[in-house]
């Protein structure tokens, strides 16, 4: 209520007049906040350029560095690989490329009036790796902040995690503030790793937090890191009273981030690779999955096989699932029928119940077995039933399938 | 089986020859159908759009749509009076798909105060595309929008139809990407422009002039065209609504047909206490007879209860057939899901009668229907017309029955039936000042650009305001702009539609195992709707409120059979905490300022079905509301003939009379103003009357009533005196005597109270 009363009293105070159309004005670059001593002293570079201020930080890694499992030099290793394999992948580069790793801290989650605060970018230079920070020196000098980040200028592939429809988008709503101003926003190759975490671990990992990647995949752990969550109080903070040793906590957070995302790169590329020595029969599994959704058949059926020939036969259930498919493509029906009569035991209802009716076709169609056809689909009838886990739709999705089959199969039995 | 259709003007006539129903037939007035008048088409007007006229065998256009497209091709902003029927929609279409097809950059907006009207036009726009043969794209954009086209209707649609709420968190909040709509917008349309009254217009006004900030910032300078069901102000609404200066259009071109009016009156009671049989029951027995002579009737009440309890009677007639549809309810609160069955019903001709609140008065498209009862005046002429253009929209002969209820409103328009047509609609009143509103608003507004030193906000020099928000830790200030500075995202937290901004849920535990949520209610009409024991309707199914959570805003209700409803009291408590103006009569005073109010829910009664007997009664526990609101007062020295109890009688008396006579004066709907008398009240220790607004920070109807004090008292001591009741009855003062000669003494203290402004 107090709110309230004090607007009630803020009433008075409110003057109107007829609106006139307003004219721009053309930009005035805004003076340097008065705190930037301090922010210098900090150890962030000052930087005045056409549009305003802004602060600057810089570390050069040597490439023997090692984040975690990995040392940041490996970067070139997979990209030569990836450029060898010639395969059509997501996330394969050539050795042309720039990889740009980008990283944002904003004032908040959405829409057009929150700031980018922090750009942070890490790439090869020569023998070295540099990361570049850009702090926002106050809200006046973003058109600086953007015109310095050479964003505009320079072709580069961009990897980020969740910067597909997080950092970029809002990168290009903020830019627009400053069109006219400075030139427009240049388009880059996108490569979000948020995307393979997903594909590979969605049945490995609770969360897909960058942090927990980096704790069970990348064997690194942070120690005195701020939440991300708090980063916009900060800066707030900072650009009110100029005190500058938790922005710094900010700056060190982003930089993690920012380290974690090469050798994340890295880890990706090598599972892709089969390379990875810590990763589970599940991840692989999904590898596979994924090389056949790119239409890349024959790299998807040699991971798939390889991880039925690696692991535990109990574990590879699934997996014999999609080899199935994948040799049902070639016509490999023998093959095919042996890997679906495999996949039916996966834990994955879905999985289970796909195997069966895979395999019931094989008999149906090609071999003519009707008998079997039937018994096989009479067995996942009866699974369907005491099913507790499903969601209902496709519970009844499979149910309905499932009878039609059994239906058409009698009438086949009949006939012959 | 003998058919028992009948026409329209079969079944009037049957009336006149029935002794019952002429008596209670106060007056039947006729409107003889109207001629057309017509202007060519213009002759720059584009092939393709031409062609497509023909094609629906237009050669000419009514007069209004001719301006409206002249008006447009200037370059100047209009709104349109429209009655239902005259064509509304060519006043805008003609105009944009012209400036389209000769520049096909251009975009427009089109805000409609509801989804279901957005879909409802589109389709109606889609086929006069499909007959111009042009690659025009238009796309509604709302909550139901595939996220797969979203994309695509940002970038390339020329014609974007949305509503205010969209408009407010959908799109402004994210305009980077609508960039191409931003640099090229000729057009916002807006149309139902009388619906944007009161709280929700005053929210809508601020929505407007955020959009026309980020139109500056791109470089665009929209044009504005409002279309307006017939009210007091269209010309005023619309430039305070837009902040854009209009031309009005206000003669319509469209022919209209023959309509007759039935004023119908029930029959007397108790003649000494003047109690009149319920309306509702008296629409029970007129809409029967509609439904057996297979006349297609719509049938207005004015809550939400009115509704469920008419269409529990009326299922009554069919209850022998099984699953029978041919009577429905519609009203606010129902899932949309369930409203478009209804509506397709309705069009289809499937659904005989239809009881509805104001919420079929807005142009949702339901075909022809022949017949509209209003069950009791509606509150003000301009929703009487609106719900009357119900019936007869495209035929010949229609019927509207108005039947009276025993207030003293209801009564004065059927002693005056020629108010009714002979009288001007009245205001429409916004309150884009109320500061709660302009600031949730700033915020907003904020978040889209930073402001500034210099900078108007729409009409507002708002330094200080901005300056309040840095304090707030909202905003942050560097030399000569304020910036957005908070992980809000502001518009998420302003509705524009409810004052209480929070709903209750109403969830139906009737099957523990399967609850559904039915429906909600604003928390202001939960009080004293959904409090523990009060049987709520839906779909006249009863549901008996068991549990009300009123942290978490949830009723919960099971469906019971009883037969009874429930109606709850309300008290409230009015302290004056400071004076805007004054203005000080003989012996009188009146004032206008801001009151801080304190709204508590306290008892509710049982009343039966049919003999509306009071069977019961219990306390209602729910915490008090507190709000800060505008208020308008009449405070006078106590006449010394009465006592401090008659005193208190007779302020009721005259608060009620004035309460039921402010719709004359102002359009805004019963709920927005209150009159609450005291006998002494906190700030002078006299007798006062208070009127005030009902949302937060008020929005400008108690303000317009300071200075209608002396009309509105000679309207109702006019009204009075009239009264052929003895002592006082509901079609005057209200309450029940309890001393001698109430109501002359009500009489004497309002000829008193009127004679000081002499």
């Amino acid at each position: 209520m107090s709110y309230e009363k004090k607007l009630m009293q803020m009433k008075k105070m409110i003057k109107k007049e007829p609106t006139a159309p307003t004219q721009k004005s053309s930009y005035e670059k805004p003076a340097p906040p008065l705190y930037s001593e301090r922010w210098e002293q900090a150890g962030l570079t000052r930087i005045d350029n056409d549009f305003g201020t802004v602060f600057k930080y810089e570390v050069t890694y040597d490439e023997q560095y090692r984040h975690g499992q990995y040392a940041l030099g490996m970067l070139d290793d997979v990209m030569m690989r990836w450029e060898e394999a010639g395969l059509t992948h997501p996330y394969a580069t050539d050795s042309d490329e720039t990889l740009l790793f980008f990283d944002t801290e904003t004032t908040g989650l959405k829409g057009v009036g929150t700031h980018i605060f922090l750009l942070g970018f890490l790439e090869r230079r020569g023998k070295n790796f540099v990361l570049t920070q850009y702090v926002l020196a106050d809200p006046a000098h973003e058109a600086a902040m953007f015109f310095e980040s050479k964003l505009w200028q320079r072709e580069a592939t961009v990897v980020t995690y969740n910067g597909k429809s997080f950092d970029w988008p809002q990168l290009q709503t903020r830019w627009t503030f400053s069109q006219g101003v400075i030139p427009r926003l240049r388009e880059q190759r996108q490569i979000d790793l948020l995307h393979s975490s997903k594909r590979l671990w969605k049945n490995d990992l609770a969360q897909m937090k960058l942090k927990q990647v980096e704790e069970q995949k990348l064997g690194f752990v942070r120690e005195d890191d701020i939440p991300g969550h708090l980063a916009p109080i900060i800066y707030m903070d900072a650009i009110k009273s100029g005190e500058t040793s938790s922005l710094l906590k900010v700056l060190k957070h982003n930089e993690w981030d920012l380290l974690s995302l090469i050798t994340l790169y890295i880890h990706l590329s090598i599972t892709l690779f089969e390379e990875a020595t810590n990763e589970t029969v599940v991840a692989y599994t999904n590898v596979g999955k994924w090389y056949a959704d790119l239409k890349q058949h024959a790299r998807s059926e040699e991971v798939l096989t390889n991880v039925t020939q690696s692991y535990e036969a109990y574990e590879t259930f699934t997996a014999h699932y999609y080899l199935g498919l994948q040799r049902k493509k070639r016509a490999q029906y023998d093959e095919a029928l042996a890997s679906f009569l495999e996949g039916r035991k996966a834990e994955d209802m879905r999985i289970s119940l796909q195997s069966y009716e895979e395999a019931a076709k094989i008999y149906e169609h090609t071999y003519k077995a009707y008998d079997d056809a039937y018994q096989l689909t009479t067995a996942a009838l009866q699974k369907v039933h005491i099913d507790r886990t499903l969601p209902w739709k496709s519970k009844e999705a499979f149910e309905q399938r499932l009878q039609h089959r059994l239906k058409r199969l009698m009438k086949k039995r009949e006939i012959n | 089986m003998l058919s028992k259709k009948k026409t329209v003007d079969a079944l009037v006539a049957a009336w006149q020859q029935d002794a019952a129903m002429a008596e209670r037939i106060e007056a039947i007035r006729t409107i003889e159908a109207t001629a057309a008048t017509y202007a060519p088409l213009p002759s720059d007007m584009q092939p393709s759009l031409v062609k497509a006229l023909h094609a629906r065998g237009i050669e000419q256009l009514y007069t209004h749509q001719r301006e409206a497209f002249d008006y447009a091709m200037a370059g100047q902003s209009f709104t349109a009076i429209t009655p239902t029927a005259s064509g509304k929609s060519y006043c805008y279409h003609l105009p944009v798909l012209q400036t389209i097809l000769t520049n096909r950059h251009a975009r427009a907006l089109y805000l409609f105060p509801t989804k279901a009207l957005a879909q409802d036009q589109k389709s109606d726009l889609h086929a006069l595309i499909e007959a111009m043969d042009e690659e025009i794209l238009s796309y509604t954009y709302d909550g139901d929008t595939a996220p797969g086209i979203r994309q695509k209707v940002r970038k390339a649609g020329h014609i974007i139809m949305t509503n205010p709420d969209m408009l407010h968190s959908g799109i402004l909040p994210h305009h980077t990407k609508w960039v191409s709509l931003f640099e090229n917008l000729q057009y916002v349309v807006i149309d139902e422009l009388h619906t944007y009254k009161g709280v929700f217009g005053s929210h809508v006004a601020h929505v407007i002039r955020r959009l026309k900030r980020i139109c500056a910032f791109y470089s665009s300078d929209p044009l504005f065209i409002c279309t307006s069901a017939t009210i007091k102000n269209p010309k005023e609404l619309a430039e305070s609504l837009t902040n854009t200066a209009h031309a009005l259009i206000a003669k319509s071109g469209a022919p209209t047909g023959k309509k007759t009016f039935v004023f119908y009156n029930p029959p007397m009671l108790h003649p000494a206490f003047g109690v009149r049989r319920s309306a509702v029951l008296e629409v029970r027995d007129i809409a029967k007879q509609l439904y057996d002579a297979h006349i297609q009737t719509i049938v207005f009440a004015k809550s939400r209860v009115r509704v469920e309890m008419l269409v529990t009677y009326l299922q009554a007639f069919t209850k022998h057939q099984l699953q029978d549809t041919t009577i429905r309810g519609y009203r606010g609160g129902y899932l949309p899901s369930e409203r478009r069955v209804i509506e397709k019903g309705l069009r289809d001709g499937e659904i005989r009668t239809v009881v509805s609140t104001n919420a079929l008065e807005l142009g949702v498209d339901i075909g022809q229907l022949q017949a509209c009862i209003m069950t009791g005046y509606p509150g003000n002429i301009a929703s009487a017309w609106q719900q009357a253009g119900r019936a007869g929209r495209r035929q010949d002969s229609a019927l509207i029955i108005y039947v009276a209820q025993s207030t003293a409103l209801d009564q004065y328009m059927i002693e005056h039936p020629d108010f009714f047509f002979g009288s001007e609609p009245e205001e429409a009143r916004i309150s884009p000042d109320n500061m709660l509103i302009l600031m949730d608003h700033l915020k907003c507004a904020a978040f889209e650009l930073p402001f500034r030193t210099n900078d108007l906000y729409g009409e507002f020099h708002i330094e200080e305001l901005l300056d309040y928000l840095v304090d707030e830790h909202v905003l942050f200030k560097t030399s000569d702009t304020w910036h957005w500075m908070n992980e809000r995202f502001p518009a998420h937290d302003i509705s524009l539609r409810s004052a209480a901004q929070e709903n209750v849920v109403i969830i139906d535990q009737s099957v523990p195992a399967h609850t559904r949520v039915i429906g909600e209610m604003d928390t202001y009409s939960a009080m004293t709707l959904l409090h523990e024991e009060a049987i709520y309707m839906h779909q006249g199914v009863q549901f008996q409120v068991e549990t009300l959570d009123w942290d978490e805003k949830k009723a919960f209700v099971r469906q019971v059979d009883v037969d009874y409803f429930t109606d709850a009291n309300l008290a409230v408590e009015l302290k004056v905490m400071s004076e805007d103006k004054e203005l000080v009569l003989s012996d009188a005073k009146i004032g206008f300022g801001d009151v801080s109010l304190l709204a508590q829910a306290t008892i509710f009664k049982k009343i039966r079905f049919d003999s509306h007997d009071n069977i019961g009664s219990g306390p209602i526990h729910l915490p008090p509301m507190e709000m800060h609101t505008t208020a308008t007062w009449l405070s006078f020295t106590p006449p010394s003939q009465l006592s401090k109890e008659q005193l208190t009688d007779v302020l009721h008396y005259v608060a009620y009379t004035i309460n039921s006579f402010i719709p004359l004066f102002i359009h805004c709907d019963r709920a927005d103003v209150h009159v609450v008398p005291q006998v002494k009240a906190v700030h002078n220790e006299l007798p006062t009357i208070f009127v005030y607004d009902s949302y937060p920070g008020g929005i400008g109807l108690s303000e317009k009533v300071y200075d209608m004090w002396r009309p509105l008292l000679e309207k109702a001591r006019e009204h009075i005196t009239r009264c052929r009741c003895e002592n006082g009855c509901p079609a005057c003062i209200g309450a029940q005597a309890t001393f001698d000669e109430p109501k002359q003494q009500a009489i004497r203290v309002m000829t008193q109270l009127r004679e000081l402004f002499n």
